[in-house]
């Protein structure tokens, strides 16, 4: 209590009886409807000598229904706030209204000032009114009891909705995908990218339990009146011996709707060895069930079957094209700047689109909103450092960080035809968010990532990735809010050469997005949450611009024209809590895809192969001209039913299509592959997938436990003609072929969440087929049937284990195996042009030996003593412990005439690696 | 453009490694045509036939008999002339350049018949020169040519190079294969040789992205420095080839496939669509692009006095000098008759004071014989 006001106005409200005495107790007649209690108390002040004391700020929630006829204060004091905290002591004239604790007036034992007599005369009338509070209540603490909404003298049976922020105690600093729930009901909610929840309860007391991605668990003891709000501040878990969890969500594993979702914050990322030291969030996601790559130098990934560009890699929304740094050594994630990601591999919410696989969504830290703080990384090739504080305190924050490598001493160090290649690349990341107010959050996010090599030959290279949004996020009230959202998403590289003059050539290419997305969530009831929104991307590509370089190039200018594309899509998806056991997520979005002028289109005599002498003849379109558009809906459907509190059964299908194509012509992506957007002769890919999952929690949900079966069609996935020339290609239609593909297989995964012991444990049985038998397409791969692809690895396995002996030593441990990729071998051999040459087998009939490695890391972390200038840790680690040269591609080459076999393996040896950070 | 790629396979040696590898034993069940020559329209037209072996054979070489005819747009036909090892020559004819040519082929243990599509007549403008630059590694030897018409666009090269060298030790004496040495007479030298090779990769060039149709310095091949090529004179013979767009590919489909793997971002090898084909079966496999056109040819010679003075040869045995005494000082062993009789070891020079020697220094035979690895016979082009 922190003032005591004295409060005489002017009445306002109408008052029908007279006062009358009674002996010496006043009496009153009043008749309050939704009264607050400064309208109360002037009404009895100005009919009276009493005097009232409290604290208005306590009352603002407080209605007061009271009709009675001749009674004394007491009496209306007792009704108006019976079945509320409020009590009042009346010593004389001065009435003191207090909460939880009365005023005592004087010391005499067995005054008692609360009577429970009821007069029949006066029937108390409670009602309930939603009403926007000034204030939310910030529950910092888990003993004290919240009391949320308008309160009343009695609570009314039925469901409020709860909502608010959860926030890191520490830094303020949403905490996502915290799961909030009442352990005695089965529904519960997760706070989304900002820390949002809303959560539909029974009124009255309440104990809400909350658990974070890698904070500790808390609870809240809560009594709900009607709607409200209450934000939660939970604290970091901090260097704990008991847990570590690899997922924020125990209990979503199996409450969850979502099949095939995987949820892992930065400590666990943290935790994976990787062959530089430094934390690697892609590094990471390859050791999930149901993901492969074609080895360990790639940049891309495959889910499920999926191609790599099939993989939506969406940084605090941005879309990053590339995602890699250094020819895929390293992810072109700042480790110190991400929060958490998520992978959906199957359930993909309505909100995305646009790729057939997977959505890749990481997810930046917020800066701190309390204080300045920071951290450094020093490994042996790349240094970062991230600062991060308040612009203005618990308002406005901002986060920036930088990375940067310095790996030319490594090149220095070979021999003397090496030592005058280069190589470099930085990247920065920068975060604000602003709190406008309680109802209106803004948040920007940059991120700016650059390469630059040259090899010991002439031709620099250089690409980048340039990302900017601004999201707003608005509540319209407790059960509605809206986040719109724009930005610009940017890939660019450059290729050079000066050496010859006559030949020197520059070559640009680049790709512009530039997004527009109103995202709106609302918790209808405590059955049913909705999504909906509407998404639009503008595509600009600009696929080659190739020009002299110098005044004594005869290169000859050749840009290919530049493509316009238009992504649109509107989306509505239900969460529906049918019963208890039964959740149901329905989702459609309807996408439509406009390919727009200007632009001149060849068109092709209709069912012969796109070859140059089957073109008609060509159209030019004028720009903004709608040349060609295509329509198609997506499904989103996934279902869970609780078998029991621990066991659930799920499944889902879902379709997809994909407008953009990745064409690349090697087996892994590499910087300068070529985007195509879909066009009249390049048809949209698109894809489906059904699948199922059991999944089980064990031993207090510490075990969770998960096998899920998939199977998945895709369909006009862009394959490329033998020998085709993809870059600077102006009918690329003419060098492309459309394959179908399918794949399936089965993933089994262990995680232990928690103990001293802690990580997951996956098999995956998988196969991906492709097939190309598109009769106009000029020819066939493997005479039109099915062959594996490039990335199918029937069986995967998958440890990654961590031991904290003490809060300061822990070891990480992992072990990953697969078997070895296909790969196209030679089946004969001859001469010809002077040299013995091969001939190849059809595509991937052949596959490279397994692959299996091993990897070992220590964490040394300094003291833990709170109050000290910088916090540092040490990791130290060997990757490839067994040193097993894993073959990464095989290849026959001539060399002085004759045929040879060889085999390229990529660390093929231990490689030890040492990591400082320090933060302050 | 590709080569960066390459470059990176090798800069990661720290991290990464290449070894042999041989999987076990693929053989494909059948054997394939391989058809390798031009169509040359105003010179000799020279068509090898042969058949793909295992992968595990040691001879490649696997020459193929038949009849094989060029035949023209026009219905003429023109049949080749076998002269062994599954090489059919069309000796100096001239074929017109307004007619489109194919190649017809039977092959005589089966019978079966091939055809090569029609191709346009694409002759080969002259190469201006051939020049070399001094790099850090040895010779870089370019090429420049020149169509003014602009029409070439895409060419391809292949060479014979040619070398005058010598051995370690220039002999002065021999065995008369009986029971002495005797002075070598001058025909019988053996310390200058001349060898020969041809070019083993795939070169081409394209000018299709030029303004003009120019060809500046063209790597052509490269020799290092302490290569014995350069010892004394070498010699280089350069044929240019004009291609349609389509021969183009094709070979740069070869190079890359053959030439061009083992690097991390590496295509992956593809299906060789030549222009040849089974008459009767389309799906049968022919390996092989028939081009049509004339051929332009330069030769260059280089001395080694154009060449740095501190490049020296490196000889590609070890040598040291013997001595062959008629009678050995300490073991009384006629070493002359033991070893330089025999020819196990072969005379250098001399030593002794009289007119007959004591004895004389002699070395291994490929440190004295240069026909081992070539031939004394000057070629007739040499100059």
């Amino acid at each position: 209590m922190r003032k005591i006001y004295f409060a005489s106005f002017c009445l306002l409200f109408f008052l029908q009886a007279a006062s009358a005495q009674q002996g010496n107790v006043k009496l009153f007649s009043v008749n309050f409807q939704q009264a607050t209690i400064s309208q109360v108390v002037n009404e009895i002040e100005s009919k009276s000598d009493y005097h009232f004391y409290y604290d208005p700020a306590q009352f603002d929630s407080l209605r007061v229904t009271v009709k009675v006829t001749k009674k004394p204060l007491s009496m209306i004091l007792d009704q108006a706030f019976k079945k509320t905290a409020f009590v009042y002591a009346i010593d004389q004239q001065q009435v003191f209204i207090t909460k939880n604790r009365q005023i005592r007036t004087e010391l005499a034992p067995g005054y008692s000032l609360r009577h429970s007599e009821q007069t029949s005369g006066a029937a108390a009338v409670t009602d309930y009114t939603a009403e926007a509070e000034k204030k939310v209540t910030e529950a910092t603490t888990e003993n004290k009891l919240y009391e949320i909404g308008v309160k009343t003298n009695t609570i009314k049976a039925g469901k409020a909705i709860l909502s608010g922020y959860i926030r890191d105690i520490k830094s303020g600093e949403a905490v996502t995908g915290a799961t909030i729930y009442v352990s005695n009901t089965k529904t519960g909610a997760a706070s989304d990218q900002f820390g949002y929840y809303s959560i539909t309860l029974p009124r009255g007391r309440q104990t809400l339990l909350i658990r974070g991605l890698g904070m500790k668990d808390t609870r809240r003891q809560i009594i709900l009146y009607t709607d409200g709000k209450l934000n939660i501040e939970m604290q970091e878990q901090i260097n704990s011996l008991k847990e570590v969890k690899i997922s924020g969500e125990k209990v979503a594993n199996v409450r969850s709707t979502d099949l095939g979702l995987a949820r892992l914050d930065i400590k666990n990322i943290k935790q994976i060895p990787t062959a530089f030291g430094e934390a690697d969030v892609l590094k990471v996601v390859l050791t999930l069930p149901g993901v492969t790559s074609v080895g360990e130098a790639t940049t891309g990934f495959n889910v499920r079957g999926g191609a790599a560009d099939e993989n939506l890699i969406l940084l605090d929304g941005n879309t990053i094209y590339n995602p890699a740094h250094f020819f895929g050594f390293f992810a072109a994630f700042n480790p110190d700047i991400v929060k958490d990601i998520e992978l959906y591999k199957s359930s993909i919410p309505e909100k995305f689109g646009g790729r057939l696989s997977s959505v890749l969504d990481i997810t930046n830290r917020e800066g701190n909103k309390k204080k300045f703080t920071g951290s450094a990384g020093i490994g042996l090739l790349t240094s970062r450092l991230n600062v991060e504080g308040p612009i203005v305190k618990d308002k406005t924050s901002f986060i920036f960080g930088g990375r940067t490598t310095y790996s030319d001493w490594l090149l220095k160090l070979l021999p003397e035809s090496y030592k005058h290649s280069q190589a470099s690349f930085y990247d920065f990341n920068l975060g604000i968010s602003h709190q406008v107010n309680e109802k209106n959050n803004i948040y920007l996010s940059g991120y700016l990532s650059q390469d630059k090599f040259k090899l010991n030959s002439d031709t620099a290279y250089k690409y980048s990735n340039k990302n900017l949004n601004l999201k707003w996020k608005h509540n319209f009230n407790n059960k509605l809010y809206n986040l719109l959202s724009a930005g610009i998403d940017r890939y660019q590289y450059d290729v050079s050469s000066s050496a010859n003059p006559v030949n020197a050539y520059d070559l640009g290419f680049n790709v512009t997005q530039s997004n527009f997305k109103s995202d709106f969530t609302y918790y209808l009831n405590n059955k049913h949450t909705l999504n909906f929104g509407l998404n639009s991307i503008l595509y600009k590509i600009n696929p080659g611009t190739f020009e002299p370089n110098g005044p004594k190039s005869l290169i000859n200018p050749d840009v290919i024209a530049p493509e316009k594309g238009l992504e649109s899509a509107i989306y509505l998806g239900d969460k529906y809590d049918v019963t208890d056991n039964l959740t149901i997520s329905a989702g459609v979005r309807l996408n439509m895809y406009n390919y727009l002028g200007p632009a001149t289109v060849n068109n092709y005599a209709p069912n012969l192969p796109k070859e140059p002498n089957n073109v008609l003849d060509s159209t030019r379109y004028p720009n903004g001209k709608f040349i060609k558009t295509y329509f198609g809906p997506d499904i989103r459907l996934s279902a869970r039913y609780l078998l029991s509190d621990n066991l659930s059964v799920k499944a889902g299908y879902n379709t997809l299509h994909q407008y953009l194509h990745l064409l690349s012509n090697s087996t892994s992506i590499s910087p300068t592959d070529v985007y195509q957007l879909t066009d009249v002769n390049v048809k949209p890919e698109t894809g489906d997938q059904v699948s199922l999952g059991l999944f089980k929690n064990a031993q207090n949900n510490t075990i969770e436990m998960s096998v899920e079966v998939y199977y998945k069609r895709l369909r006009n996935y862009l394959d490329y003609k033998s020998g085709a020339v993809l870059l600077l290609n102006h009918h690329i239609e003419q060098d492309v072929i459309n394959t179908q593909g399918k794949a399936y297989g089965a993933e089994f995964l262990v995680k232990k969440t928690a103990g001293k012991l802690n990580g997951w444990m996956s098999y995956t049985y998988s196969r991906t087929f492709l097939k190309q038998d598109d009769p106009y397409a000029g020819e066939f791969i493997n005479g039109g049937k099915y062959y594996p692809a490039n990335y199918d690895k029937p069986h995967a396995f998958n440890f990654n284990g961590n031991y904290r002996f003490t809060h300061r030593y822990s070891i990480s441990f992992d072990i990953s195996y697969s078997t070895g990729r296909p790969i196209t071998l030679p089946i004969a051999k001859y001469e010809y042009a002077g040299s013995e040459r091969v001939l190849y087998s059809d595509r991937n009939l052949y596959r490279i030996p397994d692959y299996f490695r091993s990897d070992f890391s220590i964490i040394i972390e300094g003291n833990h003593r709170v109050h000290q200038l910088t916090h540092n840790s040490w990791t130290i680690g060997v990757y490839n412990l067994t040193g097993r040269q894993n073959a990464y591609s095989t290849f026959f080459t001539e060399q002085s005439g004759v045929i040879s076999g060889y085999k390229l393996s990529i660390f093929a040896a231990p490689i030890p690696f040492i990591n400082y950070n320090i933060r302050f | 453009m590709r080569h960066w790629k390459i470059y990176l396979a090798i800069l990661l040696l720290g991290l990464a490694c290449r070894k042999p590898y041989n999987p076990h034993v693929i053989n494909s069940p059948k054997s394939y045509l391989v058809v390798e020559g031009v169509i040359n329209t105003n010179d000799t037209t020279t068509i090898k036939l042969s058949r793909t072996v295992n992968l595990s054979a040691h001879v490649t070489s696997n020459p193929v008999d038949g009849v094989v005819s060029v035949e023209s747009d026009a219905g003429e036909a023109y049949e080749l002339t076998p002269t062994g090892g599954g090489v059919y020559k069309l000796i100096n004819t001239t074929l017109s350049n307004s007619h489109k040519y194919r190649l017809y082929i039977r092959t005589a243990d089966n019978g079966n018949e091939y055809r090569s599509d029609f191709a346009p007549v694409k002759n080969s403008p002259p190469i201006d020169s051939i020049g070399f630059k001094i790099t850090s590694k040895g010779l870089q030897l370019y090429l420049n040519a020149h169509d003014n018409a602009d029409a070439t666009r895409y060419y391809r090269f292949d060479y014979w190079e040619t070398w005058r060298f010598h051995s370690q030790y220039a002999s002065g004496w021999k065995s008369n294969g009986v029971d002495d040495v005797v002075v070598r007479p001058f025909d019988e030298e053996i310390y200058y040789c001349f060898q020969s090779d041809r070019s083993s990769s795939i070169i081409l060039g394209s000018t299709a992205k030029l303004k003009q149709d120019v060809l500046y310095q063209l790597p052509i091949t490269e020799i290092e420095s302490t290569s014995e090529k350069i010892e004394t004179k070498y010699s280089i013979q350069v044929r240019q080839y004009a291609l349609t767009p389509e021969a183009y590919k094709f070979w740069e489909n070869l190079k890359k496939n053959t030439e061009q793997l083992g690097s991390i971002f590496d295509a992956e090898p593809t299906q060789l669509a030549g222009n040849i084909h089974n008459i009767k079966d389309n799906t049968d496999v022919v390996i092989g692009y028939i081009s049509v056109g004339s051929v332009a040819v330069k030769r260059v010679f280089i001395a080694n006095d154009q060449l740095p003075a501190d490049w020296l040869p490196a000889y590609p045995y070890d040598c040291l000098l013997d001595s062959a005494w008629y009678s050995h000082p300490k073991t009384k062993v006629n070493d002359v008759r033991v070893k330089l009789v025999p020819g196990i070891e072969i005379p250098v020079t001399s030593y002794g004071k009289g007119i007959k020697p004591d004895g004389y220094t002699a070395a291994d035979k490929q440190c004295v014989d240069c026909t081992i690895r070539g031939t004394t016979k000057q070629p007739d082009f040499w100059k």
